[in-house]
């Protein structure tokens, strides 16, 4: 993306690349001090989202509801950063600034996204089902169906034999 | 954040209020299409994990094995937008909506390669 810094000076703007943009562009200033940090923390943010991935990375570990409902309570503080950027009373703490060195490994996204998993859940085969009453009366009407189609048929060719 | 638009001029950029800041001040310039094109594509990306959110039922936790890639999709798209801001290189989305070049050709060479591939430059974009 085309960025520049630059500096105050008597009130108006001295651009350090100002090839960058076009006479009559439309630009947005923001100080980079607090553009920084607004930046960093949302890093910070994606990083912990990454890091409640990296428990599902393990073979054996998947993710499970408290992981889920983590990842959501850190998604709203993401939502959060982004909708206060254009509040000029939000306060920054500045007293650190965040830099991701979270490992690239770790960020990598795997292949088709679509797994065998989302079709199990798009054709509703539950992993481990659990046996509810309405199930066991299905699968036993499903077996008198069957037995009463078998025996209709076995009348009717027993009646032709007759 | 304190923000304030502006008209660049030459070397020097002005001010619509240029009280936020103070003399002396660094700052960092934006062009406002590219800043809103990444901006909402960040708040569109945690929409989308949001819905995934609302449609999920706490009961069935058997389907959270094949919503989390969709999720993790997001996240990896929200991280992209968000390297993209401090990154020199060209957006990718920008570039594909200014296939068309608006400055002539005078070189006939050019003019013909150029023919041969009109009809990928008229795909609707």
């Amino acid at each position: 993306m085309r960025y520049s810094y630059g500096i105050m000076d008597r009130r108006k703007i001295l651009l350090y690349s100002p090839h960058l943009f076009l006479s009559g562009d439309d630009l947005l200033v923001f100080p980079t001090k607090d553009f920084n940090k607004w930046h960093g923390d949302i890093k910070k943010y994606v990083d912990g989202l990454y890091q409640i991935n990296s428990n599902n990375m393990e073979k054996t570990k998947s993710i499970n509801i408290t992981g889920f409902n983590l990842a959501l309570g850190v998604l709203n503080n993401i939502r959060k950063e982004v909708e206060q950027m254009f509040d000029p009373e939000k306060i920054y703490d500045f007293s650190y600034l965040y830099i991701s060195t979270l490992d690239e490994k770790y960020k990598k996204q795997k292949g088709n996204y679509y797994t065998n998993d989302m079709r199990r859940c798009d054709i509703k085969i539950p992993v481990k089902p659990k046996i509810a009453p309405w199930m066991k009366y299905n699968n036993m009407m499903e077996i008198v169906n069957q037995v009463s189609q078998d025996f209709a048929s076995l009348e009717k060719s027993g009646e032709r034999k007759k | 954040m304190r923000v304030s638009e502006g008209v660049p001029k030459g070397r020097i950029v002005e001010l619509y209020n240029p009280g936020m800041f103070q003399e002396r001040e660094e700052v960092i310039v934006f062009t406002r299409d590219e800043l809103s094109r990444t901006y909402n594509s960040i708040k569109e990306q945690i929409d989308h994990i949001n819905n995934i959110d609302l449609f999920f039922n706490r009961g069935e936790e058997w389907k959270l094995i094949g919503y989390w890639p969709k999720i993790l999709a997001s996240v990896y798209l929200l991280d992209r937008n968000l390297d993209s801001l401090l990154k020199k290189e060209p957006l990718q989305c920008y570039l594909d909506a200014c296939l068309f070049n608006i400055i002539g050709s005078s070189h006939r060479n050019v003019a013909v390669s150029k023919r041969k591939v009109s009809a990928q430059l008229k795909l609707p974009i």
